[in-house]
Formats: structure tokens, sequence, C-alpha cells
């Protein structure tokens, strides 16, 4: 069969609109069934996909002609299971979200469908313009649904998270321009499609300004320290199921976008400042451990801990190798497939505990909740990346990328591994184990949230027993995009053997 | 059916039963989860004997079995198969792992029978076999690793397992984290070895160490060590050793099967298992064969002190898995596992007779608190002292033969070895004396009341309080129940106990010096590279060995007879008189402080410092606050010159004007 | 007596290409002739409707003489009909109609008298196309003149509002001033260059028969960018923008919004990037300083703003600043730009000013962001057509606005003016404190919003109804919001269509480069 992705694309934005329509009850359904088309035909795809055949049920339309952007969708190695993510992690945060929210239902579906369609634009784009218009447009209904149905110092948190991002990819935006307008040759149309802009290369001098501007957005999305100033507020006033979202699946696009583009449109710039990058990703993965152990919130000690493992992903990305790289990307899988459930854990959790949301309040909450126990036991030990589990083939690939290029990155990467037990075993046993908290009241999971967890539980483990089916189908584009950075590194190697 | 099939069984049988129990927790009735886990374990062990039969079969050159299952990761130069290795060793261990821990779960199915958890606990405990099966089935590095911190995970589950205890928690995360120092540890030795040989293939790796690394090469030494660390770490040798006397926090079963028969013993399956690799870097060995040493007697040292029944025996495990230590490193490699499995076996029985005499204490393990239970619990009395002996090495035991055998081998190997040979010696009358200082003290002497209602035939019911803090136990669920088993009332128990004594005493048959050596020639297909394979001692050594051995221990037994029988009250003048060192030992020489002083504070003030410091004044005061902060200003800047007075625009527009008429003269030519 | 007629050539009148012109200065007359009917329908109806028919005849004789390409002025080459002409003033017909229908219910109209209200509007925007097309300085500057003269009236049309006066008389004053400016500056560029038309002045300058760095040509370039500058609002003379924004009738505040920018920019590239285009080298870095200055100024004025309306003043100084950036770089791809942006600027003011509209005459808090709070659930209708607008604005995609700006970073960068493109970057991040406060408080609740300390100003609601009166009360200007809102999407997503007209627009002018 022939896979359109036009209409994966938008398919959730229309069941959206629909859902939209509908009277509240409807809605539930027309709102569920969005995504979960999105994910039938997903899976269609990881079934039908060539491993290795490059780019795939490519869709390049003429878009704006004028300004050389076209409307160029491809899937292969590099996005296959990034857009796969999305499509799981929407099906299950929609169905709590359709079940729990009650203050205008219908506009809260619309949004998030409407996010949906922005992150598999942003995931599919393979045009850096259209990247971009998909990439900023996250971030409207992200700023509706953070702000319209969040709690507490919602709004403040919205525009902070807005404005932080929006300051970062407005820069890539020029940045991106002027890398469209310089690579044109004299004479040449101008062109934003990545295949041209591969073909078309750019002096080196402007590369570096122009890689930086990109890390700044990507940094600022993914959060690295010190751009994380957004992430406490936001992760605090955010719903669950939008968080969920937000910090299992947005948090790739950017660190994806290094992948798709900087490294291959740009290895010069890229290898210009990797020593920095490299820096900031190991120090992002110590800074964010350490206090992710050190906080209260049990939200908290989540946001932290996604700097850490999102210093562990552009560590593996910057070390310009295939294991690092592939190490890189299957872990942006791993670490989304563990962020949904695990917010979505904590959600059932603050129920429990009259929306009590510090450690101190909680506990001993495993007797009386045995499966809702076991589900986070085995999400915990995957997260902190417990050899079995695929986050662990994950970072080991990028320690082992990691110890090539330089011993004490290594090592302190490794560091950083230790402490990831420390704080998820911290964040198992405050809210499970001990004395039953003071506002804990523990009754087993729900059936929604059953429905929801338990599937992706699944999926985690099925990727602990059998990752070579992830790093199978995306190794060579993998090695593909990373191989001009690597040349650039060290040119006595012979790329793509 | 080959070697390999019935190597996937063994590993298959207990995962079916922990699948079993896990998902049926909610269905299966009474006793029915304990014996299904029972009865995986025992067909495990029955498929591992039909890999050792069908292994024997095969001719000695050809008993290195690998099967692949399936491909678990390839990327570039790494590539790892979910693969199995079927040799005498592994073999070896799926025997004695399979074997004891049968026998545990059958112990078990008595003994937490009325616990809360009893699914929860056999699912636990089936899992934490089918990860020790896998560990030593494991046929490269990753799912070496994997099984490695399977293991860690589920004693971690294990230990917490009664998780409404405070100090069970804390117990558990102690042990989790320095679990994971060892995996890392494992992690990044494997890196070392892949960088070298592209492969993570043990019978490649150590095919392909002798070209790739020279003697005692650095990067070699360095990843010999990491694997010891991760050696350490699991087997509790110093200085990793700190999470063992915890984990006793666990329940009794998990601690005779996890931290004395199998897991901790680890270590020394791992230093096996690598030898080749450890005889090409003679430095990192001898690193194990000094720590193991230095290990065996410092434990010794404390066992002697504490008065924790299981933490005696805890400590006891520590000190022997430093003879293993030592002789795995010496290349005593035979002997270590010699030692191993007797070990295994009587560790094994002296825990589970702790476990009786905790049921017939309602709870309480502080030995100042026991005594006199040999009427009342005749059938733990004999097994416990049978264990005590085996343990004693006394004379004909089994760990008469297998720990002397250690001690022999070293004094073999002369010089420096045969320095730690004297303090082998010195931690073998430790060993004897601590041994029957708990069998004095708990079984000899005043009976306690406890004791006597146990000969009415009646079980003591105390209050359930946590035997470490004392503080009230929570009655809901976690902690050992609110009733409590004796061997003398439970068969299974005693079906459990029998067999172990026995064997405690005649499992020494398989390697008597001059009489058999089954145990060598069984394992040599996996050995007989080693370069130390034909300098083991004579014979005629090893007897004189045993004969000093066997003295040492009697003396150390008749030391215990005089301290705690003869005379009593020894012991306490022994205390007054030298204070300072009690004080010294019973609190373990310090580590736990020293720990929390290094690392736990230093971190805990790095976190509070980037909370308070670098979040609130850098991140959000800098950077956020300052660009607001300088948009703010502006703002009202723009808004005061917005005064709404047309003079006020008159003079700005002027300004204006001025401005650009003159940039457009100075440009003017 | 014959031989002296003989002698006087009255110029020869193409009427084809006036007709434009014609429509609006005669509906102008009639709908003043109109307006003096007794019949309250006669005023209220049919002069909107005579001036709707006026500026809807315009619209079809400029599609009707639309011819792409550089053509010779008429008049003498006094007056240019090109594409750039009809294509700009198309926007002040647009603005014109969108005047009207906001205007129907307002009470400026009934206080000045439908009739002379209508007149000078339509008057202003014959003055504009006159601008759009003036060839010639002196063309200019009547155009100039006869754009203001009755905005300065129209703004002060809410005779019984101090605010309207107070705007009238400041625009009155500073505009005049500019005017001045703006004279003295063409005097003495026709001085330094002894020519009026700007085909003759640039061929002076082309030719090199004038020094492009000549004091005297220089002065008298700064003196016109100031005069323009005036009417654009760019800063630093800006400053009449939010007062006279504010206080003047809604209607009216946009009108001069998008048609006065509009205008301003017409002549704007008129001037500079034809007349001057061989002096580039001197006035482009000063305009470029200029652009970068309006745009800081402009979005930094516009955070701390309470009223909607003068938020709106101070990102309509932001937004001159980004459209002097397709003027500096002097460009075929920068007049696109800007020529595109303004369309884009028009359609997003206008939805956004349609809700101030409608806001005003119904909430006791006037134009007050409080009269804005929980508009999402009040009225979704008017609620999503702000926030398209306030998106766009911000240069969120899928909105005209992103494509805009897009294409003025494109042109800045392509014009070897990089830092230009960052500054309209970093001006839109600024302008986020300001568009998502107002989206904010529509949708996220009263409370949370946190405003600016300036206390609130109690007004009564413009149209003097009561507070319950219901925004559905007026359809028509619930329509254009929605309208504009939409078209602003459309634009967003299929820009294509405009991009022809920016493209013919461009090709009016000759040696851009």
């Amino acid at each position: 069969m022939t896979i359109h992705l036009s209409i994966v694309l938008f398919l959730p934005l229309a069941s959206g609109l629909v859902a939209a329509l509908l009277p509240g009850r409807l809605a539930r359904s027309a709102v569920l069934a969005g995504p979960l088309a999105v994910l039938a035909y997903v899976i269609v795809m990881l079934f039908d996909y060539e491993s290795g055949g490059g780019l795939q049920w490519v869709t390049n339309d003429e878009w704006i002609s004028e300004l050389g952007i076209s409307y160029k969708l491809g899937v292969d190695g590099l996005n296959l299971f990034l857009i796969a993510l999305t499509a799981i992690a929407w099906v299950p945060c929609t169905l709590v979200a359709a079940f729990s929210v009650v203050e205008r239902p219908r506009l809260y579906f619309f949004h998030l469908a409407l996010a949906e369609t922005a992150v598999l634009g942003a995931f599919m784009a393979q045009d850096l313009a259209l990247f971009i218009v998909f990439f900023d447009l996250m971030l409207v209904p992200f700023y509706f649904l953070i702000g319209g149905w969040g709690s507490g110092e919602r709004v403040r948190a919205t525009t902070k998270f807005v404005i932080y991002t929006l300051s970062g990819s407005l820069l890539m935006l020029a940045a991106a321009i002027a890398l469209g307008v310089l690579a044109t040759p004299d004479g040449g149309e101008i062109s934003f499609a990545l295949s041209d802009l591969q073909q078309r290369s750019i002096a080196e001098g402007s590369q570096h300004w122009i890689v930086l501007l990109f890390a700044l957005a990507f940094f600022v999305k993914a959060p690295l320290f010190p751009l994380h100033g957004w992430v406490p507020e936001t992760y605090r006033s955010t719903s669950i199921p939008v968080l969920a979202l937000l910090s299992g699946v947005l948090s790739k696009v950017g660190v994806y976008g290094f992948l798709r583009i900087v490294l291959p449109v740009m290895p010069d710039g890229a290898q210009y400042w990797q020593e920095l990058f490299i820096i900031v990703a190991v120090f992002s993965i110590l800074y964010g451990s350490i206090l992710a152990f050190s906080q209260d919130n049990v939200r908290l000690v989540l946001a932290y801990s996604s700097i850490a493992q999102l210093g562990f992903i552009v560590l593996g990305i910057f070390l310009f190798e295939e294991k690092g790289a592939q190490g890189a990307l299957f872990q942006m899988l791993n670490h989304g497939l563990v962020t949904v459930p695990l917010f979505l854990i904590l959600g059932v959790i603050a129920i429990r505990a009259r929306g009590s949301e510090s450690l101190s309040a909680l506990g001993g909450m495993a007797f009386r909740a045995p499966v809702l126990a076991g589900l986070f036991l085995v999400i915990s030990l995957a997260t902190l990346a417990m050899p079995g589990s695929g986050n662990f083939i994950g970072e080991m690939l990028i320690l082992f990328g990691a110890f090539e290029d330089n011993l004490v990155y290594g090592l302190v990467a490794s560091v950083g591994v230790v402490l990831a037990a420390v704080y998820m075993i911290r964040l198992y046993q405050g809210t499970m184990h001990g004395r039953v908290g003071s506002a804990v009241e523990s009754i087993d999971i729900d059936r929604v949230n059953l429905a929801a967890i338990a599937p992706l539980v699944a999926v985690i483990v099925a990727l602990g027993v059998y990752p070579n089916f992830v790093i199978d189908r995306t190794e060579k584009d993998v090695a593909k995009n990373v191989a001009a950075a690597k040349r650039v590194t060290n040119p006595e190697v012979s790329v793509i053997k | 059916m080959s070697a390999t099939s019935y190597g996937w069984l063994v590993l298959a049988f207990p995962l079916a039963g922990m699948l079993i129990i896990a998902l049926g927790w909610r269905v299966l009735p009474g006793r029915l989860p304990g014996w299904i886990g029972t009865a995986a374990i025992f067909l495990s062990f029955l498929a591992s004997i039909g890999a050792l039969v069908d292994l024997q079969d095969h001719p000695e050159d050809e008993r290195q079995l690998v099967d692949r299952a399936w491909t678990y990761a390839a990327s570039a130069d790494f590539s790892a198969d979910v693969a199995i290795l079927v040799d005498p060793l592994s073999v070896f261990m799926c025997l004695v792992v399979s074997g004891v821990s049968f026998l545990i779960h059958l112990y078990s199915v008595a003994y937490m029978s009325g616990d809360r958890g009893y699914a929860r606990y056999f699912a636990y405990l089936n899992f934490f076999v089918f990860s020790m099966l896998l560990l030593v089935l494991a046929a490269n590095f990753v799912i070496l690793i994997i099984g490695w911190a399977f293991v860690g995970a589920a004693s971690y589950l294990l230990i917490s397992y009664w998780y409404r205890r405070e100090t069970a928690v804390r117990a558990g995360i102690k042990a989790f984290v320095i679990n994971v120092i060892g995996d890392v540890a494992l992690v990044v030795a494997a890196f070392l070895i892949l960088d070298k040989i592209p492969s993570l293939d043990f019978l490649t790796v150590f095919e392909g160490a002798g070209a790739a690394f020279g003697q005692n090469d650095g990067m070699l030494v360095a990843a010999c060590v990491l694997i010891l660390v991760g050696a350490f770490a699991k087997s509790a040798q110093l200085p990793l050793h700190t999470w063992l006397p915890d984990a006793m926090e666990g329940p009794t079963p998990v601690s005779a099967l996890i931290h004395a028969a199998t897991m901790v013993t680890a270590g020394v399956y791992l230093i096996a298992r690598m030898h080749p690799l450890f005889e090409l870097a003679p430095t990192a060995a001898d690193v194990g064969a000094i720590v193991g040493c230095a290990t065996l007697v410092f434990a010794g040292t404390v066992a002697v002190v504490v008065t924790d029944l299981k933490r005696v025996i805890a400590y006891s495990t520590i000190s022997q898995i430093g003879y293993m230590v030592m002789g795995a490193s010496i290349a005593a490699y035979g002997a270590g596992l010699f030692h191993l499995m007797t070990h295994a076996f009587f560790k094994a029985l002296l825990f589970m007779g702790a476990g009786s005499v905790i049921g017939a204490m309602a709870g309480i393990q502080d030995m100042d608190r026991m005594g006199g239970f040999r009427r009342a619990m005749p059938f733990t009395f004999v097994t416990f002292t049978i264990g005590a002996l085996a343990l004693a090495g006394f004379p004909l035991t089994a760990g008469f033969f297998s720990k002397d055998e250690i001690i022999a081998f070293a004094i073999n190997r002369g010089d420096l070895y045969a320095v730690l040979a004297i303090f082998g010696y010195i931690g073998a009358f430790l060993t004897a004396f601590y041994a029957f200082r708990m069998v004095f003290r708990v079984f000899l002497g005043e009976a306690v009341p406890e004791a006597r209602e146990l000969e009415g035939g009646h079980l003591a019911h105390g209050d359930p309080v946590n035997p470490m803090t004392g503080e009230p136990e929570d009655t809901d669920v976690g902690f050992p129940g609110p009733e409590h088993h004796v061997a003398e009332q439970a068969w299974p128990m005693k079906a459990a106990m029998g067999p172990l004594a026995l064997l405690a005493i005649v499992g020494g048959v398989v390697a008597i010096p001059g009489v058999s050596d089954i145990l060598e020639k069984f394992l040599e297909p996996t050995f007989e590279d080693s370069r130390f394979h034909d300098t083991a001692p004579t014979t005629g050594a090893e007897v004189w060995g045993l004969v000093v051995g066997g003295l040492i221990s009697i003396l150390g037994i008749g030391l215990a007879w005089w301290v705690y029988v003869r005379k009593p009250g020894t012991a306490a003048r022994a205390r007054e008189r030298f204070a300072w060192l009690h004080r010294f030992l019973v609190n373990k020489w310090y580590f736990d402080e020293l720990y929390d002083a290094m690392f736990v504070r230093p971190v805990a003030t790095i976190g509070g410092f980037s909370k308070r410091v670098i979040e609130t004044e850098f991140v959000q005061g800098t950077i956020v606050g300052g660009a607001t902060g300088v948009v703010r200003v502006g703002s009202t800047f723009a808004r005061a010159i917005q005064t709404g007075y047309l003079r006020a625009y008159a003079l700005l527009l002027l300004l204006g004007v001025a401005a650009l008429t003159l940039y457009f003269l100075l440009n003017s030519s | 007596m014959s031989a002296l007629l003989a002698q006087v050539q009255a110029p020869e009148i193409d009427y084809k290409e006036l007709s434009p012109l014609f429509a609006l200065v005669g509906g102008s007359v009639i709908v003043l002739m109109v307006g003096l009917l007794g019949s309250r329908f006669a005023r209220a109806v049919i002069v909107p409707v005579l001036t709707a028919v006026a500026l809807l005849t315009a619209i079809g004789l400029t599609i009707w003489i639309w011819e792409p390409g550089n053509r010779d002025p008429i008049l003498e080459g006094a007056l240019g009909v090109d594409t750039l002409a009809l294509g700009i003033s198309m926007l002040f017909y647009v603005a014109g109609l969108v005047t009207v229908v906001l205007s129907l219910r307002s009470l400026a109209t009934e206080q000045a008298g439908h009739g002379e209200y209508h007149s000078l509007l339509l008057g202003s925007i014959a003055g504009m196309v006159v601008l759009a097309g003036s060839e010639s300085l002196m063309t200019l500057f009547i155009g100039f003149e006869l754009l203001s003269i009755p905005l300065y009236v129209l703004c002060a049309t809410h005779l019984h509002r101090r605010t309207s006066l107070e705007a009238g008389l400041k625009y009155l004053v500073v505009g005049s001033v500019g005017s001045a400016t703006l004279l003295y500056g063409l005097a003495l560029v026709f001085g330094a260059t002894g020519a009026m038309e700007f085909d003759a002045i640039s061929g002076v300058l082309e030719r090199g028969e004038v020094s492009p760095s000549d004091p005297l040509l220089l002065t008298g370039v700064a003196l016109c960018a100031t005069g323009l500058a005036f009417k654009a609002s760019v800063a630093p003379f800006h400053q009449w923008t939010p007062d006279v924004y504010q206080g003047a009738p809604t209607p009216i505040t946009t009108f001069m919004a998008v048609a006065t920018k509009a205008a301003a920019f017409a002549i704007f590239i008129r001037l500079f990037d034809h007349a001057l285009g061989w002096a580039e080298l001197d006035w482009a870095p000063a305009l470029a300083v200029l652009a970068a200055v309006t745009i800081v100024i402009g979005n930094v004025g516009a955070i701390p703003q309470r009223s909607v309306k003068r938020m709106l003043a101070w990102s309509s100084v932001a937004q001159a600043g980004y459209l002097l950036a397709g003027v500096v770089v002097h460009t075929e791809l920068g007049v696109r730009a800007t020529a595109f942006y303004l369309a884009v600027y028009l359609l997003m003011n206008v939805a956004a000013f349609a809700v101030v509209v409608a806001r005003e005459r119904v909430s006791e808090h006037g134009d007050d962001l409080r009269s804005f709070e929980n508009l999402g659930t009040i009225s979704p209708w008017l609620a999503w057509p702000m926030t398209i607008a306030m998106l766009s604005l911000a240069g969120f995609p899928a909105t005209g606005g992103f494509i805009g700006k897009f294409y003025l970073i494109d042109a800045s960068v392509a014009g070897d003016y990089t830092w230009l493109g960052i500054a309209i970057v970093i001006g839109s991040v600024l302008s986020l404190a300001y568009y998502l406060r107002l989206i904010a408080v529509m949708w996220m609740g009263r409370y949370e919003v946190e405003l600016p300390t300036v206390p609130p100003r109690r007004v009564r609601p413009v149209a003097g109804w009561s507070p319950e009166a219901d925004a559905r009360a007026q359809p028509e200007v619930v329509a254009v919001a929605v309208l504009f809102a939409a078209a602003t999407i459309a634009v967003g997503l299929y820009p294509d269509p405009l991009f022809d007209v920016a493209r013919d627009v461009s090709s009016a002018l000759p040696n851009l480069h």
C-alpha cells in the first residue's frame, strides 16, 4: 500500500475540528478517534518501512515558490520512530484528558489535536522553512493548553514558556533565512529544501553564527543548562496530560533538529562548537541529576531529570560518531516512552494524595495499589537506564561514543548514570514505599489510567527485549547524517563504508 | 536435546514462574504461589542436571557451547546477541544456584506463609533466580551486565520487601546505588575491552586478549580493576561492603539465598569467568587477592563483636567471600568455586537456622536476648551446629576442605601470597570463634522465656517492633507478619534444612586432596588455558594445610567454648578491658560514617547550593531577570518621554532632525 | 489673441488613467451634497452607501487600468499611475470601505455630520492616491497635504470628547511641522538637482551631474526623510502616534493606522528607491538605523500599555520599523516585501481595530485591557479574530504576519542588512510580551494575568450603550473582524496571489537591483 504522509499529518487536526463542532460526549470519542487512527497508520508505516531505504513516502509540492519554501514531507530512519513516539504518546494523553477535562473541553481537544499535527509536521518536514513553521506552530496550542487549563501561576508560566522558546526559534528563523539566502548560488532560485541545502554549501564563517542561533533555539527547547529558566514554573503549573507531551515529545523536536539539519547541512559550524556543546551537555547531565534529587516536588524531580537526559542525548549527537548519534536517537525515543507514563502516574498519585505533589507528604502507596506500584516500578527502572531496558542500550551507546571521543566526558557522564539511579529510586520510594503519607489514601489505579499506561509499559518492555528493532531501522540514516560532521572532525576517516 | 537448549530451559522456568505469579497474584489462593515458584525452580534444577549430563557427553575440548537467540543490539562496531554460553563453569553455577534456590524456596513456602505479600515475595524470588541464572549463562558482556543488574534489582526489591520499614527502605536504596556503581564499572570495563578487541563475546575476547593486550597492558589492568569494582560491589568486598549488613532487613530466606548463597558470590564467578584477562593483568589480580584477604580479616573482626544474629552471619558471609575472591584472584579457581559451593550450603543452612530461632524469638534478632534453645529446638540446634562446624572448617566438614585448599594454594604460590595465606589462617581462627560464639550463646546456657515457652510447645508472640530501631511496625503491611514459624513446626523448613545439613558435612567429597578431584576434572575445560593450571599444590602440601587448618579451627572453637561456656562473663570483662577496640569494631570500623561524610553530605550540599544559588540567582536572576529588567527599564523610559506635551515632542523632534541632518552633512563631501 | 491661446498648451489629460481619482473626488462632492439633505435616512444610510459606491467604483476602475511594468508618468510627468501607485491605492480603498462600515454606528459621524465625515474621508483617500502616485516633488507635497488636512479634522470628530479634540489639535500642530520640514526638504532637493520630476532627479544623479554626496542635496534628503518619517510614524518622529491613535474615533484610527502608513511607505519607496536611488549609499545606512531604533522603541513602548488602542499605536510604530527595512535595502525584493507586508498589515490591524470598536461600544472600560477579559467565553466571534490578529502581528506561522516577516527578513539578508533582519526578530520577541498579554486576558481568566500598573481609565462606553448591550447588536463590525482575520489566515496559508501583486508593484520601479 502507499502511505500518504499528509493524511497522517492532518488527521489529528481534522478530528480536532470535528470534535470542536460536536456536542460534548460525541466530541470525546471523536477526539480519541484522531490519535488512534494516526497510531494505526503509523504502525502500518513501521512495518511497511524499508530499512535503510533512504527517504520514503516523500510528498514534495510547491508551497511558497516566491520564498523557496516547499511542502516537502518524508520519513527515514531519523524520524520514523520519533513520529511513532508522537503517535504513541498522544493516545494515552488524549485518553486521560478526555476523562479529566471538564472546562471548555472542545477547545481543549482542538488545541491538543492541533498540537499533534504541529509536532508530526516538525518531524516529517524535509524543508527547513516548513520545519520552522511547524516548530513555531507547536507553541500556539501549548500556549493555550498551559495557560487555559493549567493551575497556579499558569499564565505567568505559559507566557514565560512561549517567550523563552520563541525567542530561540525566531533567532533560528533569521539564521535559517540567512542560510537559505547565503546558500543560493548567483542566479539560482532560493530553496529551503534540506536536500538542496545539503548540496549547496555556505562559507564556514557564516556557518558559525548560524549554527549558534540554531543551537540556542534547540537548547531552550530541550532544555539544557543554563537555558532552562522556563522549566520549573511551566512544569509546576501545566496539567498532567499536556505536561507529559511537553516533556516527553516536544523536548525531542529540538535535538532532532541537530541531527536532521545542523550536522548534515553545516558540518563546519557544528564542528566549530563541538567542544562547547559537549561541555554544556555534560554539565547539564550533572546539574540536572543533582537538582533532581534535591527537589521535593515530584514534577520538578522529573523536570530536572529530563534536563539530565537531554544532556545525554545532546552529548551523543555532538560526538559526530555513529554509536553516539545512534544512542542519542534511540534515547530520544526511550526518554519519550518513559516520560509520558511517568507523568501520567504522577497524576494518578496526586489524585490519591489530595493533590499534594511533595515527596514529604507522599509515601507508602504501594500496598493498596499494587498494580500502580508495579507499573511505576518498571517505568522507574527503565528511566534510570537499568540494563535490560532500551534506555540502557541508548545510554550505553552514548557512553561508548563518549569514551572514544574523550575518556573524561565518558566518566563524568557515567557519574550521571549513577545519580539517575539515586533520584529515580528516591522518587519511587518516596511515593510508593515508607510510611503512609499524611494526605495519602491509597487506591489502586483506575481503568482509564490503566488503559493509558499499561500499553506504554508493554512497549517499554518490548524495547528492552528487542532494542535492535529500532536500531536496525535507524542505523544507516543516522550514519548518513553524522557522516559530514564526522568527515570534518577527523578527515582521515573515510565515511560511509 | 542439546546442552544449550537445556540452558534455555534453565532460564525459561523461573521466568515463567515469575510471570505466572506476578500476573495471577489476585487469583492464586493460599500457598499456591509458593508452590508454583518452588516447582519452577525445581524444574530449572532438573534442566541444569540435563545440561550437565549432555555436556559430559561432549569431548573435553568441545565443552564450551554458545547459542544465539536473536541480535540484541548492533550499531557500528558495537554488537551483542541474546546468547548463552554453556560450559562446565556456567553449568556448575547453574547447579549450585538452582539447587540451593530450590531448597530455600521450599523453606520460604512455610516461613513466609501469613505474610501479606506472599505472592509478591515469590514473584521477586523467581525473578531473582532467573536473573542469577541469566548472569551465569551470559555469553557476552551485555547479557552479563543485564543479569548483573537484574539480580541487583531483585536484591533491592527483596531488601525493602517490608517497605513500610524506614530502615528497610534506606537499606534498599543503599544496596541499589552501590550495585549500580558496580554496573557502571562493568560497562566501562566492557568499553575498554571493546575498544581493543572489536567484540563483546566472551570467547572471542578471551581468544583475542593475548594478541590485543601485552602483559600488564595499562588499559587491560584498568579494565580488570573495573571488573573487580563490579565484583566487589556485588560481593560486598572492601570498600563497597557496607550495603550487605543493612541488607539483613530483608526476610531471612532472602538473606540465605541472595545475601549468602548465590548473588553475593557472583563476583567470584565473574573473576573466574574473566580469568584469561586477569592472568594477562597480574597486577589487577593481585589487587583482587589483597582486597579479598583484607576483607576476610576485617569482616571476621566485626563478626566477633556484633550481637545481631543475622548480622553476625552477614559479616561472616563477607569474610568467606573474601576467601573466595582471594582464591579466584590467585588463580585457585577450582578452590575458589569449591568454597563458593560449600559456602552456599552451610551459609544458607545457618541463615535458615537463624530464621527458625528468630521465629521462636518472635522477631527478635539480638543474641543478648537469646539462650538455651538447645532443648526447645533440637532440630534447629543440630543443623545450625553442623552449619557452624562447616563454617569453622572443622575437620572433614565441607568447609574444611574448601577453605584450606585456597590457603594451601596461596602458600604454594609463595612470597606475597604466603603472607596472604597467614592472614587467611588468622581469618580462619576468627571464623571458628564467632561461629561457635553464635552456637553457644543461642543454644546453650540459661533458657530464655521464649525458649521455655517453646518447650511448652507454644510459640512466643511479642508485639511487632522493628528489631533495628524498636519502632512499632506498621501492622497494616510491611513487617514479618503476626505469625512466626520454626523448623520444628513446619515440615517444609525441615525438608529444606535437612539436605543442606547433609551437604554441609559431605559436600567436600567432590575435592578431597589425594582422594577425589571430581570438581577439578569437571571444571578443567574452562580453566585449562590457565597459566597456573599445573601450579596446583602437591597432595602432600595440601594435607599439611588441612592439618594446620583443622587445628586452628579446633583452637577457635575451643576458645569460644572457654569464653562463653566454661567461664561466662569473660566476654564482658574483655569488652571493658578493650572498650576502645570494641567500640571501633562494633561500629564496623566507622565505614558508614566515613562514606556519609565523603559522599552523601557533600552531594546533598552541592544540591542545596545549586538549588538556592545557581537556580535562583543565576538562571532565574541573571538570565531571566536581566533580560526582563532591561526591557522594563526601556519601557518605563519610553513612557517617561511620552509626556503628552507638545513641547516635549517638539524638542525630541528637533533633536531628531538635527541628528539626521548632521549625519547626512557628515557624509557629504 | 488666438495666437496667444495657441501658445498656451493645456497639458493633455489622460482621463482613463485618472478615472479612479475622479471617482473619489466626485464621490466626495456628491456625498457632501447628500449630507445636506434633511432626512435622517438620507444622511445615515444613503451617504455611507454612496461613499462605499465611490470606493468600489475606484477599485473597479483601478483593476481596469491595471498594467504591470515601468510606465511613463502622466500629466507632464507629475503623476504616476503605475502598478505601485495602483496597488497601494487598493489598500486605501479597502481601508476606506472598512472605515465606512465601522463608522456606521459611530457617534463621530453623528456629531460631525455624515456628509462632512464621509466626504472628508474620500478627500483624504484622494490625497493618498495622489501621494502614492506622485512622480514629482510638487505632486508629492500636494498629495501630502490633501491627505493630511482632512485627517486633522476627522481625528477631532468626536466633538464631545476632550481626547478626540486634543488628538485632532496635536495631529494638526505636529503634522504641520512635519509638512513644513518636508516642504523645506523638497525645496533643497530641487535646489540641488534643479529638477522636479523623480525621473529627472534620478537621471541627474545617475549621470553624476550632481554628486550624490552634495551637501545641499543631502540636507534636503534628511529633511524629506524627517517629513515622511512623521507620517509613517518612524522613531524618533513617532510621538504623536499614541496620543492621536488613542484619542481619535476608533474607525478613524483604523483608517490612519493602515491607510496613512501605506501612503507614507508608497512615497518612501518612490522618493528613495526611485528618485534618490543613486544616492543609496548616503541615505540607506541612516534609514537602517532609524528602522532599528523604531523597532525597539515601538515594541518597548507598547509593553506597558493598558489601552489597547494605544498599544496598537505603539505596535504600528514597531511595524513601521519592519517596513522601513524593506525600503532600506533598495532592492526589488525589498519593495515587494514592503508592499506585501503593507497588505498583511492592513488585514491584521483592521481585524484588531474592529474588535476594539465592538468592545469599546459595550464595555465600561472602553478600550482598556479589562474590557477584553474572558472575551473567549463571552463572545468567541470577537475573541478569535483578535487572537488571530495578535498571533499574526507577533509573527506566528500559518498567519500572514509570519510570511510577511519572513519576506522582510529575507529581503534584509539578501540586501546585506542581516543585522536588520536580526533586529526585526528581536523586535518580534519583545512584541510577544504585549500581544500574548491581550490573548491571555481574553482566554485565560481575569485574575491570572498581571496587568501593567497604570491605573485604568474609566470611560463611558463610546456608543453610550449599556455594558449589557451585546456585541451581536453590531453584526457589521463582527463581520469585518471575522472577514479580515480569515483573510490573515488565508494569506498565511496561500500567499501566492498576494506575491503576484507585490511582484507587479515592484515591477513599476526601474533601476532596482
